[in-house]
């Protein structure tokens, strides 16, 4: 018999504060697909995918009624294009994009990922023909979504590589101006880069992973918050050891769920079972905010200070949480801090309580980086590269995954409004404190050296 | 030595069990299994025991009563031959479901839920209800533990039910057991 608290509250995490299966990604390995003609490998590559994806869609659909958990999306991650694609020139890895457009599309499936190149160290030609393709493939294709992998602790920093993706990520947006350069809001550019994401758009299948796996990315934000305001009501004197333990048992019911449908998922698709990715990953909505968190402990709005502390927290809790309920727990796993994915975080930028510079500052305590940030149209490509260089610094020297997603939206200045649709939501264009868009730093190019592992202060 | 199945029901009182049991026990009989719960206030207790051959069921009420004369209790004792019915004879493959009517109480409910149920060929394992009253759906849940066995068509009897909840204006929800006790039992 089943008690009653365990009933309510399982009810109510999915009801009433939008537990669900954010993604269910297959990982697919296209490394045996490789072939230096192209219309081969687009072949192999379509055959291959739509084959052990076939059942992907009605699988979920299956399972999420059997448990009542939604399944949001249901994704593809592919070996990284610049290495299984190697020999093509950009024109035709624009075309291999499109293929993987067509596949996805054929599968109904909302995003494919792996449009990638792996570049922290150096770029071999098929790395440079991808990142050429990646403002064309990304303005002509629906659902594929690229990302640049520019720096390790271990390789330290290729700022040739920054300061080439800074213009890559310019031209992207112009192409798709009259969508406010959504183009870029689907490319990601990376430090430490985990091989095994299932969130998007940074979800790549590594080179160390099977030929498919089944992963699965968990989210929850308003179960989180639900769980705090609780434990407010009924404890008078919660304090902040108690607020993590609150978090960290919620993320550990939410991986449970997951780990659960995910396993379901691989076992009727007759593929092993990869990783649960449990990160606080925000949508658009009200009651799935990590901003609202934020809102829930105390602090005035996030950005406030206080809230690099609290997100310092929350981002430790939720991986304790997530690492003591399940083994397998991989990816990005924490908290996401998407600008235009978030309600609340949106309405600080706007408001200006979160300023970028903040944002920077939360993200070295936060689980991606600058994610879904939008920006003035005429930032320039050398500018783009300098925040860029500051963001991947931060992972590097922290040994730690950080990201930016950054979108110049055309013809847009601070303080207007984008609106991207969907998953990637809406917000202001957050100003850019630029002095001069000059940046003789980010031109002179080179490596900034991996760094010391001892002496650690 | 025989089998019988003693029901024991009243307001709940402290004494009760130490009553019903010493008097099995003066009387040489052995409480083989046993199950207790409460509704509100209301006491209930199921007791399987084992008796001499020169007891019977008749005597050992009567026995019981008399204990138990100020309780103001029901009791019944009846042998018990351990027959079993059809469904535990040929007991097919199940899955555990567990099935939620949120929403306030309603007239008929358990008896619709229950008949869609039977008609299915679900067996309920497990009734509770939670009725706290008031406007917040949560605290009006009837929840229903039940196997399904491998012949019903899940979507018919989603279908049936439903047909229930637009009937009676509620929200019922079927969801695999799988998914409470993955969610509330952290360590197992």
């Amino acid at each position: 018999m089943l008690n009653q608290k365990d009933i309510i509250s399982t009810l109510q995490m999915v009801r009433e504060e939008n537990l669900d299966l954010r993604t269910v990604t297959v990982g697919i390995n296209l490394t045996d697909c490789v072939s230096d003609d192209l219309a081969t490998f687009k072949r192999k590559i379509y055959d291959k995918i739509t084959r052990y994806a076939g059942k992907l869609v009605e699988t979920c659909t299956r399972i999420e009624r059997r448990y009542g958990i939604e399944v949001a999306n249901k994704r593809i991650s592919i070996s990284p294009i610049g290495v299984v694609a190697a020999p093509f020139s950009s024109e035709q890895m624009v075309e291999i994009a499109l293929t993987l457009d067509k596949a996805a599309d054929e599968l109904g499936i909302d995003f494919i990922g792996g449009f990638s190149a792996m570049v922290e160290k150096g770029m071999s030609s098929g790395d440079k023909a991808l990142i050429d393709a990646i403002p064309q493939a990304l303005t002509q294709s629906k659902r594929v979504c690229s990302s640049v992998n520019v720096a390790s602790t271990r390789a330290g920093i290729n700022m040739d590589a920054i300061l080439r993706m800074g213009h890559v990520i310019k031209e992207a947006a112009e192409l798709t101006a009259k969508d406010d350069g959504l183009a870029a809001a689907k490319l990601v550019v990376f430090a430490n880069i985990p091989q095994d994401v299932p969130f998007m758009a940074g979800a790549y299948l590594g080179i160390g992973e099977a030929d498919a796996v089944v992963s699965v990315g968990v989210s929850g934000p308003g179960v989180v918050k639900a769980a705090l305001e609780r434990a407010l009501a009924e404890d008078d004197n919660m304090d902040l050891s108690r607020a993590a333990d609150v978090i960290k048992q919620t993320a550990a019911r939410l991986t449970r769920a997951g780990e659960l449908v995910g396993r379901e998922v691989a076992q009727t698709l007759g593929l092993p079972f990869g990783i649960v990715d449990l990160s606080l990953a925000p949508t658009p909505n009200k009651n799935d905010s990590v901003g609202e968190i934020f809102e829930a402990i105390g602090l005035p709005a996030i950005g406030a200070p206080g809230s690099t502390a609290f997100l310092a927290m929350l981002n430790d809790a939720v991986k304790k949480g997530g690492a003591f309920a399940s083994s397998h727990v991989g990816g990005l796993s924490g908290a996401f801090i998407p600008v235009c994915e978030d309600l609340s975080i949106a309405e600080s930028a706007r408001n200006g309580t979160l300023s970028l510079e903040k944002l920077e500052a939360m993200t070295a305590v936060c689980s991606v980086g600058l994610d879904m940030v939008a920006l003035p149209g005429d930032t320039s490509a050398e500018m783009l590269s300098a925040i860029i260089a500051d963001e991947m610094a931060i992972g590097v020297i922290n040994k730690k995954t950080t990201a930016a997603r950054l979108i110049p939206a055309p013809g847009k200045k601070a303080g207007d409004h984008v609106l991207f649709g969907g998953l990637l939501g809406e917000g202001p264009v957050m100003a850019v404190n630029l002095g001069s868009q000059e940046n003789r730093f980010v031109r002179l190019g080179g490596r900034i050296p991996a760094p010391i592992q001892s002496l650690v202060n | 030595m025989n089998k019988v199945l003693i029901s024991v029901l009243g307001s709940d009182q402290p004494g009760i069990m130490a009553a019903v049991a010493k008097v099995i026990q003066q009387r040489h009989g052995n409480i083989e299994n046993l199950s207790q719960t409460l509704l509100e206030n209301v006491f209930g207790a199921l007791l399987l025991a084992s008796i001499p051959d020169s007891e019977t069921p008749a005597d050992l009420q009567q026995a019981i009563e008399t204990a138990c004369d100020k309780m103001g209790l029901f009791i019944n004792v009846h042998a018990w031959d351990e027959r079993t019915t059809d469904w535990q004879k040929q007991k097919p493959e199940v899955q555990p479901y567990i099935i939620t009517c949120i929403g306030p109480d309603r007239q008929g409910l358990v008896a619709e839920v229950a008949g869609a149920l039977f008609t299915h060929g679900v067996n309920i394992t497990n009734i509770q209800a939670i009725f706290k009253g008031g406007k917040n759906p949560m605290d009006n849940l009837m929840v229903f533990e039940i196997d399904v066995p491998r012949a019903t068509v899940m979507d018919d009897l989603r279908d049936a039910l439903n047909g229930i909840s637009q009937r009676l204006d509620l929200e019922i929800s079927v969801q695999h057991r799988k998914i409470f006790e993955s969610v509330s039992n952290i360590l197992n």
